[in-house]
């Protein structure tokens, strides 16, 4: 049975590409063609890396990036969905607050960063701080678009029913909006794991991006091991916002059936 | 001035389809013979049009033989030469317009598409287009964007955008079939005047029988899939009809009767 | 699949004229809120004695004196020159390396994982690399930026290609117009929304990554002007810089949607019309 010849394909060739990447890097540092001064070599960098793990010194340094990132994707998303669905049911609230929404989300959230640090200093607080203020507008939009995309028979259904406030927006306005939802969250996720990286690098803030910039502080030798943080980085990025994209996959196929069965429903009464 | 509307003397073969078959997945063990074995000819000038059930595998039928898709067995001949691709003497018109007419070009620069690939030179072009566009009986339309146009006009400048480059053969996928019933009659008149006008030869896919006995002049049934070529029927009425008179002659509810004898699922 | 802009500025539709109250209003309500925001820190900051928020006023005092008379707008040159080429630099090779994935299947499954972790990777978090490498300097910013700025680019425009209408490429087969005009005049406006998406994206992680780069072992820009001041423990100098900044990202996304709702238009409009 011949289903799909090339199914390992797949796989198999995004391996190999991994493979031939990490080759090339180790070749061409090796070789001397990239100095080593300002690269330091594929089996450095990853000897750094597996120091750091068994040292245990890498733990904490997710910790402190990560407990920023939770607390301020809670807030951000809390926030974000009280406020959105109160402007989407809203025309005229919504109609005045976009362009304050907008200007918002156009200023970089590291505009204010001096003037936070000052404030709170390189602590938690202001990490936390920083990620809501560039986390929230995006997701907010989202949870706007969301609430404003539900399908109307649902909503005059629940006015019928005589279900309002926070009932209906737990029961109803969140599930049938859900896809924009979990997209506005993985925005957010994205927009709050690089605040926390700035805040680190910029701010002196606990956490990975720190390590990275002390790495680079102490000069060529501890290269790698800046290397070596910058991948966790990129883990980290891809453990959140991976978990999202899944999540977002499972939402959107529930969504979609959903909502075939509802247009099934409305066609085939006969 | 219009062609002759007897029929021409010397026949020349414009299409010629010989033992095509169509099975998608081979070798696999969900294969699925779409076509089994279709077998007709097409002479210049004719209009022949191809009915059969839902699921008999028409709108396959019709991407082998305009070169889009490849057959599993068989031969389909263009002009005398086997075909690789889809020929530069023809013309495709899809059943949904607003999936197949671009967006983001007015209704001119869409009808100019294939005219611009061919390499006409540009003042020549915008003359075509109007030429055309005013052809379908939308002269004012060519500044405008398809999006801005009514189904039953935007089919029209696809059916232009067809035959800007003068094919030799026009085919066409269920092409009325997402309008409305009065905007279809117009249509199917305008494809009976174009062709008058044009000398073209035309094949349509159609599942509308009625549709089928107004336009053809032959009109080839195939079964349910894996099709076959049930019969293929020839139409009398000649090049001068009517929707009002030729609909109601006896010898349409004749071949309408027929037809679906043919057409209709049976308890086989 | 979420639509394309993110934007809430509502698409500009022709309306009849109506009443004149109505048409007051409608001016009004998007204005009203930002300047109430505007008074209400005004006024709140008016008598205020705390260092972190001097009053509004005497900011916009000072922005007029520091960055016209004592001539820091040469930060903001610097600054926005910097970030455009490295966002042209960047794009394009997102544009051009999303086609090439678009194009090469087996290209894209090879790749797939590398790209995507680059993509999630915070570019933020390169800094250190580029300094390591470039220095202190001008490239070093350029370079961050373009960097950061493939990624959602490139994606978005792989994105956008396959999502473009089959039957679209049929009737381009079937008009035979060939491999690069089929590019041109398909593919590319065909995925035109969704890679305005990622290019207004790319935007976004541009002008972060322009400003952290002044922030760190700089000694030009706007990102460096604010963080001097702040050193300098210069309050109100820091804050013009903050509006400054606040002002140019907010010109530039302003500036974004403008473009993109004219080079767009087809789409805008026949969405306004309601077809899809």
């Amino acid at each position: 049975m011949r289903r799909n010849p090339h199914a390992w394909l797949n796989w198999a060739l995004p391996l190999i590409t991994v493979v031939a990447v990490l080759a090339f890097w180790q070749a061409i540092t090796v070789g001397g063609i990239v100095s080593p001064a300002q690269f330091p070599t594929m089996s450095d960098t990853m000897g750094a890396l597996a120091g750091e793990v068994a040292s245990g010194r890498v733990w904490p340094a997710i910790g402190a990036t990560l407990i920023g990132w939770l607390i301020g994707m809670v807030i951000t998303i809390v926030l974000g969905l009280i406020i959105g669905t109160a402007l989407a049911f809203n025309g005229f609230a919504q109609r005045s607050a976009a362009p304050v929404i907008e200007i918002f989300k156009a200023i970089p959230a590291i505009a204010i960063l001096p003037l936070v640090i000052l404030v709170a200093g390189s602590t938690l607080p202001m990490k936390v701080f920083l990620v809501c203020f560039a986390a929230f507008w995006p997701f907010l939009i989202q949870v706007i678009y969301g609430v404003r995309s539900m399908d109307p028979i649902v909503l005059d259904t629940a006015r019928a029913l005589g279900i309002r406030g926070a009932r209906r927006f737990l029961a109803i306005s969140i599930p049938s909006s859900s896809p924009y939802l979990v997209t506005g969250m993985r925005i957010a996720s994205a927009q709050a794991l690089i605040l926390c990286i700035v805040a680190e690098i910029v701010g002196g803030a606990a956490g990975i991006g720190r390590n990275i910039l002390l790495a680079q502080n102490s000069g060529v030798v501890a290269y790698p091991t800046m290397y070596a943080y910058i991948i966790v980085a990129g883990i980290l990025g891809v453990a959140l916002t991976g978990a999202f994209f899944l999540l977002e996959k499972r939402v959107m196929h529930w969504h979609e059936s959903q909502r075939n069965i509802r247009a099934s429903n409305v066609v085939g009464a006969a | 001035m219009s062609i002759a509307t007897a029929v021409p003397t010397a026949t020349e073969t414009v299409l010629a389809v010989d033992g095509l078959r169509k099975i998608y997945d081979e070798g696999t063990d969900h294969a699925n013979m779409a076509i089994d074995t279709v077998s007709f000819e097409v002479d210049k000038g004719e209009f022949v049009c191809i009915v059969g059930p839902s699921g008999a595998g028409k709108t396959t039928l019709l991407r082998c033989i305009s070169g889009l898709a490849s057959p599993s067995a068989g031969t389909v001949a263009f002009e005398g030469r086997p075909l690789s691709g889809v020929p530069e003497q023809l013309g495709l018109v899809f059943q949904d317009y607003s999936r197949s007419l671009y967006p983001w070009f007015t209704n001119g620069d869409n009808v100019a598409l294939p005219l611009s690939a061919r390499g006409m030179p540009r003042a020549e072009r915008a003359a075509r287009v109007t030429e055309t566009l005013e052809a379908v009986g939308l002269g004012h339309v060519a500044k405008k964007y398809p999006w801005e146009l009514s189904g039953g006009m935007q089919q029209r400048v696809a059916i232009a955008r067809a035959l800007s480059y003068r094919p030799e053969l026009l085919l066409m996928d269920e092409p009325f079939a997402s309008v409305d019933a009065q905007t279809r009659f117009d249509l199917e008149d305008l494809i009976l005047k174009v062709r008058r006008e044009l000398g073209i030869t035309v094949v349509l896919v159609t599942h509308d029988i009625d549709e089928a006995i107004y336009l053809g002049d032959r009109i080839v049934v195939l079964s349910k899939n894996p099709s076959v070529v049930r019969e293929i029927v020839e139409v009398q009425f000649g090049s001068e009809r009517s929707q009002v008179e030729t609909r109601s002659s006896p010898e349409f509810l004749e071949l309408r009767n027929h037809l679906l004898s043919l057409v209709m699922p049976k308890d086989v | 699949m979420t639509r394309v802009t993110t934007s809430l500025v509502p698409t500009v539709r022709p309306r009849r004229a109506k009443s004149g109250l109505r048409r007051l209003g409608q001016v009004l309500t998007p204005v009203w809120l930002p300047l109430l925001l505007i008074a209400v820190w005004w006024f709140a900051t008016a008598n205020s004695t705390s260092p972190f928020f001097p009053p509004l006023g005497d900011i916009l005092v000072d922005t007029w004196n520091q960055w016209v008379v004592f001539g820091a707008w040469t930060n903001a040159v610097v600054s926005v020159r910097n970030l455009l080429i490295g966002y042209v630099f960047g794009t394009l090779i997102g544009i051009i390396g999303g086609s090439l994935l678009w194009r090469l299947r087996y290209l894209r499954v090879a790749m797939n994982p590398i790209i995507y972790f680059l993509y999630v990777l915070p570019a933020p978090a390169l800094l250190p690399a580029m300094i390591a490498i470039f220095g202190i300097g001008d490239m070093r910013q350029i370079a961050l930026i373009a960097l950061g700025s493939i990624w959602p680019t490139l994606l978005n425009t792989l994105d956008g290609m396959r999502g473009v209408d089959t039957v679209k490429f049929d009737t381009a087969k079937a008009l035979r117009l060939g491999g690069w005009r089929t590019y041109f005049r398909l593919v590319l406006p065909g995925a035109g929304p969704q890679i305005a998406a990622g290019l207004r994206a790319s935007l976004t992680v541009g002008i972060v990554l322009m400003v952290v780069s002044e922030m760190v072992a700089a000694n030009s820009g706007i990102g460096f002007f604010i963080l001097q001041a702040q050193a300098e423990f210069a309050i109100k100098k820091m804050w013009t810089g903050i509006l400054v900044l606040a002002l140019i990202g907010t010109v530039l996304n302003y500036l974004f949607v403008f473009i993109e709702r004219r080079a767009l238009r087809w789409y805008y409009r026949s969405r306004a019309l309601g077809s899809s």
